[in-house]
């Protein structure tokens, strides 16, 4: 079965040690987080969890059930074939030469990336996009001289609210 | 005196029917300990935590009810691990109470602290600790309630000593709920009847869901009625009284010959409480490759979690007998039987005495010397095969061991809580001389409470299943297996209080078998058995069902 990118989305008890017990479910199976984050919802009682994977289709329908069974989980949902809008949130620290100026400020705009610190030859960026779109900005960006990078992982909504 | 937390506790477990609980105190569960003396709850006293879990073990899976233990923070806790284990793997409903270091001292590595519920999430079904007095009842009785509901288990409650001794101040809370199980739709099981109506060699697989979903009797009826075959795994054997006519052996790396060639032939298996591990199917690739897979289990996750199965349906056991029981009217299936028929001549002749040599011989004349309903407890090893192989399963619930961890030391302290929870049963315990080692000192628990227990050790000097498998798979260099005869285990019995008697395995056991029955008290009888005496058949590392080998 293909391997693909899974998101799969938890909404949880916002208790102590119920990441590590998700994270337990992953790792007794063998499995890879790729990216993780988490937050309160509206609710403060209730936080959600998104999580990233690869894995084939067969593999995260047992760890949806694995994850269905513990007791702190309000519901688990599999994001990959569901309308939904999926964000990473990506700051880059940006060496600039001379020679290099326009061509990163036309790019910037380009991608629609904000500029949040700036000196003479280095620049700070923040970059909102979708996982694809992140990852091509920085392919972009790389031989420019990334000095530092961080990402947050995705996030995601549904496009039907009802829809979980 | 005025209601503290440790009241609270006692009232819950009142409340759940909690007759009997195993432990061993500490500092921070003296609370506890002080209220169980007015409390109608027997507290049994173990001479280990590890036995306390298992003795509550024991105890969940001769009553059927949940079993409970008791054990301090920090070592006490750490030492009910193997016991939490093996209750996980064999799905047996138990409360593990742990007592915590106060409130205020946690998180500062304090004496005796211990992440036991960091240490136990993957062994429990969840675990959690009560931070709040009023918060007891209701996690107890949540404990209570998730260890039995679904596939059943063990549930952790760690609490902490501040809290077992406040003053109660009556204002119960609540905590919230687990979402229920969801159950499917019976349409599935019309589809798994049609299946099953239309298969010309069919088996029943028996898993160990059908005595925890308390469906024996349904069970037994559903094969007499239907006519189809049936084999076991080790935690189903004794769901069905064995020794009729459909009973084909259990199958797996130490099975019969005849109950995994059945299957392998089989073109249809409907299985019943089964997780299909590696130790029933051997090789997945390999397994059953002619039949279609129906697995009805009570838990989502064990559905097509080792197999690939081509129907499912999730839900309570007795649900499906009953609604099955209508879908599948018994057909002629003649020429299945008569197969069936010629491997089993064909597999009694090569097997004889069911490959258990003498130990079997002793194992079949202990059971024929004590009551129909007696139970058998065997430890993990050779004994383990042998006793499961030679004992007839006649009554429910009479064969009780760990198939799922295989853990060594189980059977003494597990039968422990099977006696106290089968007082009017006999219990045997059998077990190797590795095993009864690794918790002799229950012997203790078993003299001071007087419990009648026989107990078997089958001494070969050796832990004879690594010995077999270095004989057999590493060119017969026995490294680290030899126990050797330097113990006295008749002496250090009777150091215990308990009498004993050694007889050669070879000699005539009857009158040593005649002593044990009549005595009292407890009873050990000691057998020497000879240390190149192993199992067959067997099925090497990495082979099919089918390719079981009966010697070097
Ligand atoms: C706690 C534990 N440690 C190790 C093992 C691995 N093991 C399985 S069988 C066995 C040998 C058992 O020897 P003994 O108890 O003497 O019984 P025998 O095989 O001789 O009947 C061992 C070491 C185990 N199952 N459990």
């Amino acid at each position: 079965m293909a391997v693909q990118e899974h998101i799969i989305s938890l909404l949880v008890n916002n208790q102590p040690g119920v990441l590590s017990r998700i994270a337990g479910v992953f790792s007794s199976k063998g499995y890879n987080i790729r990216s993780l984050c988490v937050a309160e919802t509206t609710n403060p009682d209730v936080s959600r969890i998104t999580l990233t994977s690869r894995a084939d289709r067969d593999f995260t329908d047992k760890i949806k059930k694995q994850l269905d069974r513990l007791v702190d989980i309000v519901s688990v949902t599999d994001l990959t074939d569901i309308p939904s809008v999926k964000r990473e949130l990506m700051i880059i620290g940006l060496r600039i030469k001379e020679e290099n100026r326009r061509e990163i400020l036309r790019a910037i705009d380009l991608f629609g990336c904000k500029i949040v610190a700036m000196d003479e030859d280095y620049l700070i960026l923040e970059v909102t996009a979708n996982t694809d779109k992140t990852a091509a900005i920085l392919k972009f960006f790389e031989p420019f001289g990334v000095e530092e990078m961080n990402r947050t992982g995705a996030i995601a909504v549904f496009r039907q609210p009802s829809g979980r | 005196m005025k209601t503290i937390g440790a009241d609270i506790v006692l009232q819950v477990l009142e409340e759940e029917g909690v007759e009997a609980i195993f432990g061993y105190p500490g500092a921070n569960t003296l609370p506890l300990n002080d209220r169980l003396a007015d409390s109608p709850i027997r507290h049994y006293l173990m001479r280990h935590e590890q036995a306390a879990a298992h003795a509550a073990d024991g105890y969940a899976r001769v009553t059927g009810k949940t079993g409970v233990c008791l054990a301090t923070s920090g070592p006490g806790a750490t030492n009910l691990v193997t016991g939490i284990a093996t209750a996980y793997m064999d799905s047996t409903p138990l409360v593990a109470i742990t007592a915590q270091v106060n409130s205020e001292l946690w998180g500062r590595d304090a004496f005796q602290e211990t992440d036991i519920i960091g240490i136990t999430m993957p062994i429990t079904k969840h675990s959690f600790m009560v931070r709040d007095p009023e918060q007891i009842a209701s996690s107890l009785r949540s404990a209570f309630r998730l260890a039995r509901s679904g596939r059943p288990g063990p549930v952790l409650l760690d609490i902490p000593r501040d809290i077992l001794g406040t003053p109660d101040s009556g204002n119960e809370r609540s905590i919230p709920e687990n979402t229920p199980l969801p159950y499917e739709n019976g349409e599935a099981l019309v589809r798994i009847a049609e299946a099953l109506n239309r298969s010309e060699r069919p088996i029943i697989l028996i898993g160990g869901g059908i005595k925890l979903g308390d469906a024996c009797d349904l069970a037994t009826a559903f094969v007499k009625k239907t006519g189809i075959p049936f084999v076991s795994t080790m935690m189903g054997i004794g769901s069905i009284i064995s020794g009729n006519g459909y009973d084909l052996g259990f199958i797996g790396t130490h099975g019969n010959q005849l109950a995994n060639s059945m299957i392998h032939q089989s073109d249809f298996i409907l299985a019943l409480g089964s997780r299909f591990t590696e130790r029933s199917t051997s090789v997945i690739a390999k397994f059953a490759p002619l039949a279609s897979v129906a697995q009805i289990d009570i838990d989502p996750t064990s559905i097509g979690k080792n197999i690939k199965v081509d129907f499912q349906w999730i839900g309570d056991i007795k649900d499906a007998l009953v609604a099955l029981s209508e879908l599948v009217p018994p057909r002629d299936r003649s020429q299945w039987e008569t197969r069936i028929n010629e491997e089993r001549a064909l597999s009694a002749a090569k097997e004889g005495d069911d490959g258990c040599g003498e130990a079997g011989l002793l194992i079949r004349k202990i059971q024929a010397a004590l009551p129909r309903d007696a139970i058998v407890i065997p430890d993990v090893g050779l004994n383990q095969i042998w006793t499961v192989r030679s004992w007839q399963c006649r009554s429910p619930r009479s064969l009780i061991t760990t198939g799922g961890m295989g853990t060594m030391g189980f059977s003494l302290p597990a039968a422990i809580g099977v006696k106290i929870g089968a007082p009017e049963r006999e219990v045997v315990t059998v077990s190797g001389d590795g095993g009864f080692l690794m918790n002799i000192q229950e012997l203790a628990t078993i003299s001071s409470y007087c419990l009648p227990l026989k107990i078997v050790v089958l001494n070969n000097g050796h832990l004879g299943m690594i010995r077999q498998m270095q004989d057999l798979f590493f060119e017969a260099r026995f490294t680290n297996c030899a126990l050797g005869d330097t113990v006295d285990l008749v002496a250090v019995a009777r150091g215990f209080g308990i009498p004993a008697e050694r007889i050669p395995v070879h000699g005539n056991p009857d009158a040593a078998i005649a002593r044990m029955k009549e005595a009292k008290g407890p009873y050990l009888v000691e057998a020497v058995i000879d240390q190149d005496t192993y199992v067959y058949p067997i099925i090497p590392p990495g082979k099919s069902n089918v390719e079981m080998i009966s010697g070097k």
